[in-house]
């Protein structure tokens, strides 16, 4: 989740390219036709109470979901007993989750095996060997922060299931993207199934896979392949689309083979851009390992998901570092071996002595450390920093704690409560009506419909009372997002200052696992649906800001130039030139701003913040399969609704 | 479609792939995971008094059985599933779930035994905290609680009162006792022990309402003055609606639940686990450890273990067993 905006072109695909904007001030128009249809928002709900509203504009009517959840709460437990009888699972779903959970068991042990001064050798020399020396450092950084923090076994699970995820879905991914690079038919199959699958917040489909292959690893490895395959399927689609027609050509007239052409000519002149997809699906794995600790995945979200239940803050923090150091480390590996500009040069003739040297090494260090007894790393070799990071927590909270606790009020009396009101007291069909016409007003007649279908189905799902609920949380901490996180986007880039400041800070915050920003907000906000729109702001904030600055630097010096000769001032460059011409970088940032908005704020259950989030951690404690699978699906279609209404007009093209 | 070689070597690897699990015979169940028989596999639900007991009982297994153990974190009901699954071995405080015995238990699918007790007696109940009966004198009834409902209403449920839940994991009746006795609660649910404890302190320690759900055994109820609230006694099947509910929660003999073939295979863990029971007070002095002092759970395992040799020894079978 945290780096999906590292390459926000890419998401979009081909289509992404948004014209100039057509009027002075883009927004204008779209604005007050807007406000008119809040405006009829109002006035519906108004008229609604006055009127005590009659009865077959009550309440959505939950009988269509009511069945849904009875019929999926029978599947259930068709499942349960039949998961040793049905040939569907002795012979198809056991055969992947026995699979799985037997490589993620072995790949463990073979780490446990090479002891930790055998896994850091190797590590060190296979990152040298790839990625040359400065690397290296990175990767025994990440290796010592592991083993200082006394979370080496954890990492140690944590790399595992990684490996096995990553694995898996490059072996399906990166052929289904080239399949889908040289084929147009294919690509546009693909191209829906991976935007669901983006859009799709992880929390929510967590449920039908412990069902199909089993709690623990197995579910845990499909989950993260799931959620790590979308952009090394797009990126190499788009790399083997972009190779050069000119050198195609050549090769076709000197009469290659197709298969010639695609490993002598594609997947070559491709590689590089490949393995920027492969970077962006271990990132996600990373984040996705974190997230899957609640089926029972284990390693580091596992620390991180106790720290949570315990509302140990230094705790989390600790395991949070060695998550992001993990992250880093693999990112950096990735990226280097991409460019493979600092890999030693080594002649050809002594490659595979190197090679055989390594392996030596690791083998002779392996039973060294086997024979003097280290196969463990130490419990003496620790360093704790929980006391420090609790107790400067515990001090935050003191100064501002009580601050904090009325703007919360504030927030929840103010905004959220009456937002939550107009949302679930107005008749649905207005609601459904207005969706649809925010839809037209931002993306014309198809996203409209798509709009109203979403919200249509939320309610059939039996679930409209609580997507109302999570929609106006969604609203409310998005807004507050997109609004904090302009100005510090405009401001960083005016500032390369504060931009070079920013930087560090927001890839730091960018990597840590999102669980982590609910425990500090618990601590200083309490429980409730405050400390979710807390954590939900802080997790989104970074890409929003990255995404103004860089849209914002990105606009032509000679407009601004052009701008300023005339004599305008600095706020009308802003308003009339940098920020109309950065609008595709705005519309992203809003899109991913709210994107991830929804994906912290179902999270906020975990703190008490109710409604299709509860439903759904419900569903998976509980094992109620029909309340947790509806809210899911319901999240699936706030997510599709705001993600196609904020993708703007392109997709009308 | 395009003749496309990867289309080609997709469809030809797929079709291998059909026939390879079409030929092959052998069903696979999910308990054929492999397990490595020198490891114990524990769940860990979430409350801290369950983590006490699993942590002791891995300290013992590991350090005077020579045991690896794994705990997994997980939830009550997923805990069976995963014995179903043979992922884990077992539940080390079961809180009734009589529903799940007879699904998984030797009625149902026979994966699941009653391990019997663990010594422990558990209560779930009403709690509020001594100083709001004081103000309000039978706060600690139903008549009470309708009466003064307006002192429970919060920012988060406005016009109702506000009720605290657990984690939603937690077995609960309490959305079904509200509508029996047509109270005007809100339930909020913390989401975890710890956050709901912490927000009980933060009330408590400014004398402000709270009406929550709680148990015991609990270390908090050893430092702070909580008050049972009164409700009608249980009696057999009065909760059979979930959602009328007009009785308290029943008196539980907390117990262990083993995955079947563990007490065939187990070998001296499985005896181990077997001949283990302690009192709520042994596992309340751990949880407090844990829990309060913030110790390391492992480290608070093992100070108990260095303090009771008494009370554990007589678990350990005799040491022809033990694998040292």
């Amino acid at each position: 989740m945290a780096t999906t905006t590292t390459i926000p072109s890419i998401r979009s695909g081909p289509g992404h390219a948004v014209p100039a904007p057509r009027r002075r001030s883009p927004f204008s128009g779209d604005w007050a036709r807007l406000g008119a249809v809040l405006g009829l928002l109002v006035v519906g709900f108004l008229v609604s109470r006055v009127l005590n509203v009659p009865a077959w504009l009550g309440p959505f009517p939950d009988a269509f979901g009511q069945a849904l959840m009875a019929r999926l709460d029978s599947v259930y437990e068709w499942v349960v007993t039949n998961r040793n009888n049905s040939p569907l699972f002795v012979y198809g779903f056991n055969y992947v989750s026995v699979g799985l959970g037997t490589a993620v068991v072995v790949i463990t042990q073979a780490l446990v095996l090479l002891t930790w001064p055998g896994v850091v050798l190797l590590g060190a020399l296979a990152t040298w060997r790839v990625a040359g020396w400065r690397v290296t450092l990175v990767v025994l950084a990440a290796f010592a922060v592991f083993g200082l923090t006394g979370l080496w076994y954890e990492a140690m699970t944590t790399l595992s299931l990684i490996i096995t995820s990553v694995l898996i879905a490059l072996v399906i991914g990166i052929p289904l993207g080239v399949w889908a690079g040289q084929s147009d038919r294919v690509h546009a199959a693909v191209r829906p199934v991976l935007d669901f699958m983006q859009i799709m917040p992880a929390f929510a489909y967590l449920l039908p896979f412990v069902l199909m292959f089993g709690i623990s690893n197995p579910a845990a490895a499909v989950v993260t392949t799931v959620y790590a395959m979308p952009p090394v399927v797009r990126i190499t689609a788009m790399a083997i689309r972009g190779v050069d027609q000119g050198a195609i050509e050549a090769t076709t007239s000197l009469g290659s083979t197709p298969w010639q052409l695609l490993t002598k000519v594609r997947l070559p002149m491709a590689k590089r851009t490949i393995l920027l997809g492969v970077n962006q699906t271990i990132m996600l794995a990373v984040s996705m390992v974190v997230i899957a600790s609640v089926i029972g995945a284990g390693g580091l979200g596992d620390a991180i998901y106790q720290a949570l239940a315990k509302v140990n803050v230094g705790q989390a923090f600790e395991a949070g570092l060695a998550i992001v150091m993990l992250a880093i480390a693999m990112d950096r590996v990735t990226g280097a071996a991409g460019h493979g500009e600092h890999a030693p040069e080594i002649p050809r003739r002594l490659r595979l002595p190197v090679l055989g040297a390594g392996a030596l090494a690791v083998v002779v260090v392996v039973l060294l450390a086997r024979l003097a007894g280290v196969a463990n790393w130490p419990d003496a070799v620790t360093v704790s920093i929980v006391g420090p990071v609790n107790s400067l927590e515990a001090g935050l909270q003191a100064s501002i704690g009580g601050i904090a606790s009325i703007g919360g009020d504030v927030l929840l009396h103010g905004v959220l409560n009456p937002l939550t009101a107009l949302l679930t007291g107005t008749p649905w069909p207005v609601v459904v009506l207005v969706a649809a016409a925010i839809g037209w007003i931002f993306g014309g007649r198809r996203v409209a419909l798509t709009s109203a279908l979403a919200l249509l189905t939320t309610g059939l799902l039996g679930v409209w009372e609580n997507s109302m609920n999570t929609l106006a949380q969604v609203l409310v901490a998005a807004a507050i997002t997109i609004a904090v996180g302009v100005v510090v986007g405009v401001l960083a880039a005016r500032s390369d200052g504060l931009a070079a400041v920013l930087r560090p800070i927001l890839d730091a915050m960018q990597t840590l696992p999102p669980f982590v920003y609910l425990i500090p907000a618990v601590a200083l906000f309490g429980i409730g649906r405050i400390p979710a729109l807390a954590a939900a702001f802080i997790f989104a904030l970074p890409p929003v800001i990255r995404l103004v600055n860089d849209g914002l630097r990105g606009v032509s010096v000679a407009a601004v130039e052009a701008a300023t000769s005339q004599g305008s001032t600095r706020w009308q460059v802003l308003t009339k030139v940098q920020l109309p011409l950065a609008r595709p970088s705005l519309l992203l940032a809003v899109n991913q701003g709210i994107m991830m908005v929804l994906a912290m704020v179902v999270m906020g259950a975990l703190v008490g913040a109710g409604s299709l989030g509860y439903d759904v951690v419900f569903g998976l404690a509980q094992n109620d399969l029909g309340l947790g699978l509806a809210s899911g699906l319901a999240i699936v279609c706030l997510g599709l609704f705001l993600d196609r209404v904020t993708q703007g007009r392109r997709s009308d093209a | 479609m395009r003749n496309t070689p990867i289309g080609r070597v997709l469809t030809r690897t797929l079709a291998v792939l059909m026939t390879a699990v079409l030929v092959s015979s052998c069903a696979v169940r999910t308990s054929d995971m492999p397990r490595d028989p020198n490891t114990v596999r524990i769940a860990v639900n979430g409350w801290v008094g369950y983590e006490a007991s699993a942590e002791v009982l891995a300290y013992l297994l590991r350090h005077e059985m020579g045991y690896e153990v794994q705990l997994m974190r997980i939830d009550e009901q997923p805990s069976w599933q995963a014995l179903d699954q043979g992922v884990l071995d077992a539940i080390v405080e079961n809180w009734g779930h009589e529903d799940l015995m007879e699904l998984y238990g030797p009625e149902g699918n026979g994966t699941v035994v009653d391990g019997g007790p663990n010594g422990n007696d558990g209560y779930i109940g009403w709690y509020v905290p001594r100083y709001l009966v004081d103000r309000y004198p039978g706060i600690d009834t139903l008549e009470g609680i309708e009466e003064n409902i307006e002192i429970f209403q919060t920012a988060e449920t406005g016009g109702s009162g506000e009720f605290l839940g657990g984690d939603p994991a937690f077995v609960t009746q309490d959305q079904g006792m509200i509508n029996a006795f047509g109270l005007d609660l809100e339930i909020v649910y913390a989401g975890s022990e710890a956050a709901q404890i912490t927000e009980v302190r933060n009330r408590y320690a400014n004398e402000e309402p709270a009406l929550f759900y709680f148990y015991d055994p609990q270390w908090l109820l050893h430092e702070l003055d909580l008050v049972r609230v009164e409700l009608p006694p249980y009696e057999d099947g009065c909760d059979a609606d979930p959602d009328q509910v007009p009785c308290g929660y029943p008196a539980y003999d907390l117990n262990k639940i083993f995955r079947a073939g563990f007490t065939e295979d187990g070998g001296s863990a499985y005896e181990f686990l077997d001949n283990w029971q302690w009192t709520n007070d042994d596992q309340n002095a751990v949880a407090q450890l844990i829990a309060d002092e913030g110790m390391d759970p492992e480290e608070a395992a093992g100070q108990w273990v260095e303090d009771n040799p008494e009370v554990w020894e007589s678990w350990i079978p005799d040491e022809g067993d033990v694998r040292r």
